[in-house]
């Protein structure tokens, strides 16, 4: 009997075929949108935070206790090298680096501003997180006293490649130092800090700049994932200031939390529209059908078939909908983590919150299991008002109105 | 057999424009009877036929289809009284215009659980008889009026019922195919052995008609056997 219901269900999901057809298309449509949107919303704060992690913090940051609040390099975490290769052995560990920083003032003949200086290992940094594609302008050489700086830091002191700045702090036994260095690459990490204030020189130069060890470091920064991995690095090094990268980014942890909430509201509005969509398409049938319907349950037909036949049709029209939105949201999605969207017109006011002026997407299975179930839930829920109406059909009016 | 004792049946009741539908109506009719409910328009033959056919309520009085007082059951049990009991014929056909004729005849038996093996052969055994066995992998709409209706008549025999009930099957049909339907439901009444009750007044199904039931105003005021 049901093989009969679904053939008579799937006739008529396509009776009034353009009908039909056209929520079908409402359908696909408003859900490949909607996935395009969750993933690009979805690479936006993927991008930022690869970003963070990569030129900043990593999965895991550890300083000495103090460090981050007084941001001086009395603070300073003693034998990092040795944490750092202890580190290196824990499973799930990808790559550690050593971070050397200090606060002072970076100047050129005209003008002066505060700036972090970091000391960094160039090769380490690349595996780390791939360092040199943030170079905007210039080369990536820290040799000869040479200086990376960030690009906003950059025009603040209207510098350029190849100018020379004057870098000043006070080093560890509390002397005002100052170091003469030469812009020789401008980086643009999308890391607000980094790129507002931040220099980046050779660890060594600044180990004998600032007169600190070369075995210490301010900062050990490890990429790593796993979160069992974040419990054994805190536990084993509970005298230290160990951190996860959202302990680090708080601000990051809420984006996150509100792309979670505009996914929710897109999911929603998107959800609303297919239940209008299929309500409407399964209602007017059912108008259409009522005197059909009158005459089944009159010639002995039970109720609870024709429900499965109205909730058929409902899915039909859904899964179709679904399917078609499916296929264009991977094509829209496949495209936009291959090519992005260029929101170049709008890179200045982007840049300022860390985000990229090409946004490229993400994709996720879970897109696509979430709306087939949201779909399939609202195909259900649009059929319960027509099927009221049908439960409330008295087959005698039906057959009655016939004469 | 169905028994009617006393039935009543109002409209509008308690109102103004109160209708007696059916007014102390007694009568047996027999299995295997051709039976006609005949009269005017609004004279109570439909809702004679509604009321036996379980399809409609009455006021007072009893319904016995065998020894079963159907006004006494549940909607629910009507309708499987419906299904497993009775076949319908209505004026417009009424048949599912997705469903080829074949699946329109086999849909009460599909309905009742029989096996796709019996639905096949008695499909064709009753196509054969109602001569439309070359029309069935057609659609409805491609069918002439005469021959949705013997389909529909092919649809309520199909699953061999107690009763036919016909609400005007030749109203919308030309004398030429109202003959041939009528002929066709007394060979099926002669053959299945089921009874046949009309409501209409037609005259070729009077004259075919073995029993006529005269209804006026709701009154039975004759009972004539031929």
């Amino acid at each position: 009997m049901y093989k009969l219901i679904l053939k008579m269900a799937w006739k008529n999901s396509f009776l009034r075929p353009a009908r039909t057809l056209l929520v079908i298309t409402m359908i696909a449509v408003s859900m490949s949108m909607m996935l395009a949107i969750q993933g690009l919303y979805d690479g936006m704060v993927k991008n930022m935070i690869d970003k963070n992690k990569r030129s900043g913090s990593g999965d895991i940051s550890l300083y000495a206790q103090d460090y981050r609040v007084e941001k001086d390099i009395k603070y300073i975490i003693k034998d990092a090298l040795k944490i750092k290769e202890d580190i290196q052995k824990l499973e799930g560990v990808k790559a550690v680096v050593l971070r050397l920083l200090a606060d002072g003032l970076l100047s050129t003949a005209r003008k002066s501003s505060f700036a972090s200086i970091h000391g960094i290992d160039l090769n380490e940094e690349e595996e780390f997180g791939e360092f040199s594609k943030f170079l905007k302008q210039g080369e990536i050489n820290l040799n000869k006293r040479g200086a990376l700086i960030g690009i906003e830091l950059a025009k603040t002191l209207k510098v350029r490649v190849g100018s020379k700045i004057i870098f000043s702090a006070q080093d560890s036994s509390g002397d005002i130092n100052s170091i003469a260095l030469r812009v020789r690459g401008i980086l643009q990490t999308t890391n607000v800090g980094l790129d507002t204030n931040s220099i980046f020189v050779d660890i060594k130069s600044l180990h004998k700049f600032l007169g600190t060890s070369s075995k210490d470091a301010t900062q050990i920064a490890v990429m790593g994932e796993d979160e069992k991995l974040l419990h054994v690095v805190k536990s084993n090094y509970s005298n230290l200031d160990v951190k996860s990268f959202l302990e680090l980014q708080p601000m990051i942890k809420q984006m996150q939390e509100m792309m979670v909430i505009f996914n929710s509201i897109t999911f929603f509005i998107v959800m609303s529209v297919v239940f209008i969509g299929i309500f409407g398409v399964v209602y007017v049938s059912i108008l259409d059908r009522i005197r059909e319907f009158g005459i089944l349950l009159g010639i002995g037909m039970q109720y609870k078939y024709i429900r499965v036949q109205i909730f058929l049709e409902s899915i039909i029209v859904g899964l179709i909908g679904y399917l078609g939105g499916a296929v264009l949201g991977i094509v829209f999605l496949v495209y936009l983590r291959d090519y992005g969207l260029d929101l170049s017109s709008f890179s200045d006011a982007l840049e300022m919150w860390g985000y990229e002026a090409v946004i490229t997407g993400t994709i996720k299975v879970s897109y696509f299991t979430s709306t087939f179930w949201a779909i399939i839930t609202a195909s259900v829920l649009s059929v319960i008002i027509p099927l009221r109406k049908i439960k409330k059909l008295n087959p005698i009016e039906v057959i009655k109105a016939e004469k | 057999m169905i028994r009617l004792e006393n039935v009543n049946k109002y409209f509008y009741k308690d109102e103004p424009r109160e209708v007696h539908a059916l007014s102390d109506i007694n009568l047996i009719v027999q299995e295997g009877e051709f039976t006609l409910f005949n009269g005017p328009s609004g004279c109570g033959k439909t809702t004679l036929l509604n009321a036996i056919g379980a399809l409609d309520s009455i006021d007072s009085g009893k319904i016995y289809l065998d020894e079963t007082d159907i006004t006494t059951l549940s909607e629910q049990a009507r309708t499987e009284l419906r299904l497993t009991q009775m076949g319908f014929v209505f004026q417009s056909y009424n048949l599912v215009p997705v469903l080829s004729v074949e699946e329109n005849i086999g849909f009460i038996m599909k309905l009742r659980g029989f096996s796709d093996k019996e639905i096949k052969q008695r499909v064709l055994e009753v196509s054969s008889l109602l001569k439309i066995d070359n029309k069935l992998k057609l659609l409805p709409n491609e069918l002439s009026g005469g021959q949705q209706q013997r389909v529909a008549v092919a649809r309520a025999v199909a699953a061999k019922p107690k009763i036919i009930l016909a609400d005007e099957p030749t109203a919308n049909l030309d004398s030429k195919n109202s003959q041939i339907l009528i002929d066709m439901m007394r060979e099926l009444n002669k053959k299945e052995g089921m009874s046949i009750l009309f409501a209409s007044h037609d005259e070729l199904i009077m004259e075919s008609a073995r029993r006529v039931v005269e209804l006026n105003d709701g009154i039975l005021v004759d009972d004539n056997r031929r």
